[in-house]
């Protein structure tokens, strides 16, 4: 294939068609097309996962993170609601919390100390009735002045089964409704009120668009091809029995899948079955044990656009958060827990588990190079396109895994909201 | 048991409805004068570490200049967010143009 077009980088962006199925580079690499997803997608319209309950058991325990680039703080108040509030002093706009964790009485930013309870409210600046000398009193705030104008801004907050989602958008739709019913279904599955316990964090910078991150886990062509670890060692097949299914508007989607049981990969594939002499060390990693909550799968991976994935592979549950930095990175920050209920057995299972996923898991270390290496071809080829044709050019919910149809759904959505 | 009294300073030193800050026995305390009636405190807010010598008095209420937190400087008490905690306060008399403490 020869192309020389009289511009490598068109001014905007160009679609092929009506449909999704040709995703132009320049939706990964135009900033101003990535402030506009940060205004339609994560402070307007939608709700954005902020953390889990269990991470802020007691008063005063906040966890600092963020909703899109913004700095928010989640917190526990003393009547055990939660707050969260934007990371952002009223006065000269110092994100003044630094603190990853951390339990407060109230806020008080370092700069010039006005202090904020935690719910947000401004209720102390030091100076306000000014400072007495010599019998007189200098400065102060204006009389006028009034602590009610001056509160951290607050965000509307959406907790279900433990999870913590937030929105700048007080006009946003319930979570619920936002979820839709299908993907609520899976959502109510993993957090069915069972206390969650927290078994740690990974944290990763990957040099990519936040997009790619959604798309991976839209996307059953690449964990056969790309993961040998699954295939080798039996956990992903392209033949397992699976369901890829979507909320109307096909922005969140859920892959479902259930071993099957050919189990490992001793027999053919259509994939690949090489490196079948491979043994595991510790064959404990794969100690998987039927938990009465999976009804049936053995791993769905829920996406929630634009900002979370829920995970569960097996035995091994977490959340991943995405939270973008640029049009060109984003922080991928893991969140590993279990449940209160759990033996200790299955907490050390779900955390032998956990090495299978993280920045150096056996299976997402991969993931993190290909959404690098992608991002590198589009920042020096932005007037080309990738082709999601994989099952067709349409969108709908399948029942195999030989498809592109959630990425092509995703992006249905993303230009509806792009374009409008 | 004896009260031990401490003499803080002359009468006349604290102006009307006003407050001073001053060491006595190495602490820093907070003077009061109000309606004629002399109280003493602890001079540091129990919440923003602050002087509540520079903050502002109304009535039998000290105003801490830091966050706005409030006691009442009779008892110590804290009367108004921030403030959650007590200051300690002192026993006071006035003898011979003197204001004495129990500091122990």
């Amino acid at each position: 294939m020869s192309e020389c077009p009289v511009t490598v980088f068109p001014p905007r962006i160009q679609w092929e068609s009506d449909g999704t199925s040709r995703i132009p580079f320049q939706a990964y690499t135009d900033e101003a097309i990535y402030r506009k997803e940060l205004d339609r997608f994560f402070y307007r319209n939608h709700w954005c996962y902020v953390g889990l309950e269990a991470e802020v058991p007691n008063a005063g325990d906040f966890k600092r993170t963020v909703v899109g680039e913004r700095s928010v703080i989640m917190v526990r108040d003393k009547d055990g609601s939660i707050h969260v509030v934007e990371n952002v002093c009223a006065h000269r706009g110092m994100a003044f919390c630094r603190e990853r964790h951390g339990n407060r009485e109230s806020f008080t930013c370092p700069y010039h100390q006005w202090n904020y309870t935690l719910s947000g409210d401004l209720q102390g600046v030091p100076f306000r009735r000014g400072v007495k000398q010599d019998g007189k009193v200098h400065g102060g705030m204006p009389a006028d002045f009034k602590p009610d104008d001056h509160g951290l801004t607050k965000l509307k907050v959406a907790t279900r089964g433990g999870v913590v989602f937030a929105s700048f958008d007080h006009e946003v739709e319930s979570l619920e409704d936002f979820l839709g019913p299908v993907i609520l279904g899976y959502f109510d599955r993993l957090f069915n009120g069972r206390k969650l316990k927290i078994l740690g964090y990974n944290r990763q910078r990957i040099p990519g668009n936040w997009k790619l991150m959604q798309e991976n886990i839209k996307d059953p062509y690449h964990p056969g091809l790309l993961h040998t670890w699954f295939v080798t060692f039996g956990l992903w097949r392209a033949d397992n029995k699976s369901q890829l299914l979507m909320d109307e508007r096909h922005r969140h989607a859920a892959m479902v899948s259930t071993r099957g049981a050919a189990g490992k990969a001793d027999q053919v594939t259509q994939v690949s079955s090489f490196k079948d002499s491979m043994q595991l060390h510790d064959a404990r990693f794969l100690d998987i044990v039927q938990e009465p909550w999976w009804d049936g799968p053995t791993a769905v991976m829920t996406t929630i656009f634009p900002s979370v994935i829920f995970q569960q592979q097996v035995n091994s549950v977490s959340t991943r958060h995405i939270q973008p930095d640029g049009h060109g990175a984003f922080d991928f920050v893991w969140t590993h827990f279990g449940f209160e209920d759990d033996t200790e057995e299955m907490t050390q299972r779900r955390l032998r588990q956990a090495n299978l996923f993280g920045p150096a898991g056996f299976v997402s270390a991969d993931d993190g190079e290909v959404i690098e290496w992608s991002q590198e071809g589009f920042e020096t080829k932005p007037f080309h396109r990738t082709v999601a044709e994989l099952g067709g050019r349409e969108v709908g919910d399948t029942d195999h895994m030989v498809t592109e149809t959630l990425i092509r759904g995703m992006y249905e959505y993303w230009r509806k909201a792009m374009e409008a | 048991m004896t009260i031990n009294w401490v003499d803080a300073a002359a009468h006349d030193e604290v102006p009307q409805e006003d407050v001073i800050g001053l060491a006595v026995a190495g602490r820093d305390i907070a003077l009061y004068s109000v309606e004629g009636e002399v109280f003493a405190t602890d001079n540091i807010c129990s919440h923003g570490h602050a002087r509540l010598c520079d903050g502002f008095l109304e009535g039998h209420e000290i105003e801490c200049p830091l966050h706005q937190g409030k006691f009442d400087v009779r008892t110590g008490k804290p009367n108004c967010a921030p403030v959650t905690e007590a200051i300690r306060s002192y026993p006071v008399k006035v003898e011979g143009g003197r204001i004495w403490l129990a500091i122990e």
